[in-house]
């Protein structure tokens, strides 16, 4: 009986302790939200998995077209040598194939590429992805900075030659995507107008050079990376142009914006002090959710320039249909933008204080 | 804030000329391209799933053991120097002495047997025909074979020679084993995952593993290589990419010789710039298919009816331009194969199916067909030709193609709708039966005619099963077939006629295939493809474009550009 009871409390305490965390985590908003976060991951992952498997064609048929059409050998013969090349186990069922990926996930095992054989996903990830953020996120950065600087003397000024001209140029940046930009810098001072080498300008960094920080690879990298960085600037410039003279219009109406100018502030510390940390606060929220969709937003401008990032590797992944790469890559998206959003969540409140004292309240 | 903003203005235009600096070409340098995969996904095992093997230009740095002159019909000798067949019907071959790898072994028969072992490790059609392989001495090694077979002989030859030093141990291991031995698998595993540290050249050029990023990769000259030693270059740079990321290289003047196929409107850019369009027959083009069990596709009096009516050379010029050439003989087999293994007067008998609406107004009639009231076609039946035509949507000729030809069509009374199917899609649906219509290939960048036939008889005719998207029979149509000389089961006479080596034997079994494709066009041919390769004259110099070395258009294989430097004809235009 001592023995029964002894287990009963054990069993209780267990479903105590499982119904104490589930409750801490309801009641707990950081604690709820990341599990939201990985709750969502998981299911994106899920239908890609599924989505990818539904797509037309599979790594195996890929090759053996090629094979079919460049020999003329049988189906059957050129399966057997694609089968062998990849080394593929096609015995295995879509479910095994699901439980074994997420087994290997849980372990934080990306898997090998399908078809490269031997070669890590995380490897290949490790090698773009670098990539793909310095340049994305330099013109992030770099735009973030010009348009908040560039629209507040528009709000200023409106209606002025300067906003004229300034909105003119917002709007036609906004317009005109990043990969027409791109084209346009290739065709133009590129080929028409020589200014530069096309071809010299193309991948990450000069050939011959080890990767490091030294001076020859650094200056190499910058030089490789204007070309997109200035077409990420250009294409997202008129965003932030708009948006920063938007909400500086709106704050320039607040009362205590005429409370600072009729106490006879410098016009310095109400444009620097009042008006434009005010103006560029949601600006931050904007930017910290930008940052998540930083690894996707360069896929065909990574083409263009053969500037090769994760966005290349995804568009290459999916042309020959390697789901384990592909997989790797949006698993990698996915948290990007999940958690950027996250990010924005837990930080906007340590940024405005209004928020903050809102929320303690 | 004005003045501010003018001066981050300044100093980032500043910074972005400096950027933009031109940059200095380099010297006698051959500036060609092939797509490639950048490490760790590229590597340097050219016998797995992502190697870098830069296509036809792998004659560089893994040379082939001979080359086919498509014009002659001989093969050249390259790595080897002798080979033919023994009084045993085996095939023997003795390896060029002087030559070395770029790691300083010898290139000897142990690398061919250590390039065949591995083959036979992978499942490699070669060993269809053989029962193995043996090291007579250092540099001969003799092919056992099954049976004779010029096919077999071309597999052979036009094979990219290996190191043993390199792939030796593997290929030691499997020539011990037997594909039902335990560890047959996981050696295969071990050669799919094996990665070389750095490649090892045979050939003229070595690749530069440093100098390899996503723009190019260099290769630089291999003295003690394969034709090493008459190289008028001492370095070769390698862009990469496919058409779109080439093109501009080759309007800027950086890249000077391009295989890629580019479409008309660029073709007429480059020439434009001085830029020589060279064309060879490349032996395939788009065909009209139809499945042989939709009434009335399966009669002959359709199909040839169809042939008439659609006009080839209008059809091939708004495909693909001067690249687009019409079919003329419609043997299932290119215009070139057909003049080098037919007769005249085989030639003489073949109908050329001209555009002539009247003739194909006179078939259908023959067949009990009918115009209604609005003038379209109705069958024996009362119903109208309406068929669906499908085509890989992404391939921009072949859209084209389908797109005319239904024009074409449905001005001459069929009501025929196009459909676009994505490009990997598309063949599944021929495999699986799923279509009435479709545009695939006929015939085969290969110089023996038999496989051509193989694309119609076996590729899109009865693999549905296999091919795994249903259990279709492709295309349906019977391939024993009756014609003016007979009945003959036009798949196995398609594989007969590349077995042995007698050359007047094969040929009267390909001209029964191709009298019999003529006269009952399982499968309608448009066009033959062309190649459009971009070469600027202004920096390489080469035969003029009447030499027959033109005729190795060399998809993979026997490629003019690549024969031209192994032999070191191709040279900087300023020598």
């Amino acid at each position: 009986m001592a023995h029964h009871q002894q287990q009963s409390r054990a069993h209780l305490t267990l479903s105590d302790r499982l119904y104490d965390i589930a409750s801490n985590v309801y009641n707990n908003y950081t604690a709820r939200v990341f599990l939201i976060a990985i709750i969502t991951i998981w299911a994106v992952m899920t239908f890609t998995f599924a989505l990818v498997r539904l797509m037309p064609g599979n790594p195996l048929d890929v090759l053996i077209e090629q094979i079919l059409t460049a020999e003329g050998v049988s189906y059957q013969e050129a399966y057997d040598r694609v089968a062998a090349s990849f080394n593929i186990d096609s015995d295995a069922t879509t479910l095994d194939q699901y439980f074994q990926w997420l087994g290997d996930l849980l372990r934080l095992d990306l898997g090998t590429s399908i078809t490269s054989p031997g070669t890590k996903v995380i490897d290949e990830i490790a090698r773009f992805l670098p990539w793909t953020v310095f340049a994305v996120g330099t013109g992030l950065l770099i735009s973030f900075v010009l348009g908040i600087f560039a629209g507040m003397p528009m709000a200023y000024y409106r209606g002025s030659k300067l906003d004229h001209i300034l909105s003119f140029f917002s709007s036609f940046s906004t317009g005109v995507p990043n990969y027409i930009w791109g084209l346009l810098i290739i065709i133009v001072p590129g080929i028409a107008w020589r200014w530069f080498d096309i071809g010299a300008l193309r991948g990450t960094y000069d050939a011959g050079l080890t990767p490091g920080l030294n001076a020859e690879f650094i200056l190499s990298a910058l030089e490789h990376a204007a070309l997109p960085v200035f077409t990420y600037v250009i294409a997202i410039l008129g965003t932030w142009m708009l948006s920063m003279k938007s909400s500086t219009t709106g704050v320039l109406n607040e009362d205590y914006v005429n409370v600072a100018e009729a106490r006879g502030l410098k016009e310095r510390t109400v444009i620097s002090s009042y008006v434009g940390r005010n103006a560029a606060l949601p600006l931050f929220t904007q930017l910290t959710i930008s940052i998540g969709f930083v690894l996707s937003s360069g896929v065909v401008v990574e083409e263009i320039f053969v500037y090769w990032g994760i966005g290349h590797h995804l568009f290459q992944s999916i042309t020959v249909r390697d789901y384990t790469s592909l997989q790797g890559v949006v698993l990698l998206l996915t948290a990007a933008i999940v958690f950027s959003n996250l990010f924005a969540d837990l930080t906007y409140g340590l940024l405005d204080p209004r928020v903050r004292v809102s929320g303690e309240k | 804030m004005i003045k501010r903003f003018l001066l981050v203005s300044a100093l980032l235009c500043a910074l972005g000329m400096l950027a933009f600096a031109p940059v200095q070409a380099e010297g006698e340098t051959l500036s060609v391209a092939w797509p490639y995969q950048v490490p760790p996904t590229g590597h340097f095992n050219t016998f797995a799933s992502g190697g870098i093997t830069l296509g036809q230009y792998m004659d560089l740095h893994e040379p082939p053991l001979a080359v086919l002159m498509w014009a002659t019909g001989e093969y050249a000798g390259m790595v080897a120097e002798e080979f033919g067949w023994d009084d045993d019907g085996n095939y023997v071959i003795k390896v060029a002495e002087g030559y070395s790898w770029s790691d300083g072994s010898h290139i000897t028969a142990d690398d061919v047997m250590a390039t065949f072992n591995i083959f036979r490790l992978r499942g490699d059609a070669v060993w269809a025909n053989m029962t193995g392989i043996e090291k007579v001495d250092d540099y001969t090694v003799k092919f056992h074979m099954s049976a004779p077979s010029s096919l077999a002989e071309r597999i052979i030859l036009t094979t990219n020679l290996r190191p043993a030093s390199v792939f030796g141990d593997i290929a030691d291991r499997a020539a011990m084993m037997s594909p039902d031995d335990d560890g047959w698998n996981d050696l295969l595993q071990e050669l799919t995952e094996f990665r070389p540290e750095s490649p090892v050249s045979g050939g003229p050029y070595t690749i530069l593993p440093d100098t390899i990023t996503e723009a190019s990769l260099m290769l630089e000259l291999n003295p003690g290589g394969f034709a090493g030693d008459i190289q008028n270059y001492d370095m070769v740079q390698m862009w990469n990419g496919e058409t779109e990321v080439v093109t501009p290289l080759v309007a800027n003047a950086e890249l000077h010789y391009i295989t890629h196929g580019i479409p008309p409107t660029t073709e007429e850019d480059f020439a434009n710039r001085g830029i020589d369009i060279v064309r060879s027959g490349m032996n395939n083009g788009p065909g009209l298919y139809v499945n042989h069990d939709v009434y009335p596709l399966n009669m002959v009096e359709v199909r040839q009816a169809i042939a008439y009516a659609i006009d080839r050379i209008q059809n091939g010029f708004v495909s693909l331009g001067e690249s687009g050439v019409a079919v003329e003989y419609m043997t299932g087999m290119s215009d070139g194969l057909s003049e080098a293994w037919l007769s005249d007067d085989t030639l003489d008998m073949l109908n050329t199916y001209d555009h002539d609406l009247m003739k194909a107004e006179e078939l259908l009639m023959s067949a009990g067909f009918s115009r209604d009231d609005m003038g379209n076609w109705m069958d024996d039946n009362g119903d109208a030709l309406a068929f669906e035509l499908t085509f890989p949507q992404e391939y921009a000729d072949w859209s084209a193609a389908a797109e005319n030809a239904t024009a074409q069509l449905n001005d001459f009374g069929f009501d025929i709708t196009a459909r676009g199917v994505q490009f990997q899609q598309h063949p599944q649906d021929i495999y699986s039966s799923n279509f009435e219509m479709a545009i695939r290939n006929w015939g085969l960048g290969d110089p023996i005619p038999g496989r051509s036939y193989l694309q119609a008889y076996n590729r899109y005719n009865g693999q549905g099963e296999v091919a795994g998207e249903g259990a279709g029979a492709g295309m349906n149509f019977d391939n024993n077939v009756s014609y003016s000389g007979g009945m003959i089961n036009v798949f196995d006479v398609s594989n007969a006629s590349s077995q042995g080596t007698d050359a007047m034997e094969q040929a009267s079994l390909v001209s029964q295939l191709a009298i019999s494709y003529n006269e009952l066009l399982p499968a309608i041919p448009l066009w033959e493809r062309y190649t459009n390769n971009a070469l600027n004259r202004n920096f390489i110099m080469v035969p003029d474009s009447s030499d027959s070395v033109f005729a190795n258009f060399g998809g993979g294989a026997d490629n003019w550009m690549t024969y031209l430097i192994l032999t070191g004809v191709t040279a900087p235009a300023d020598m």
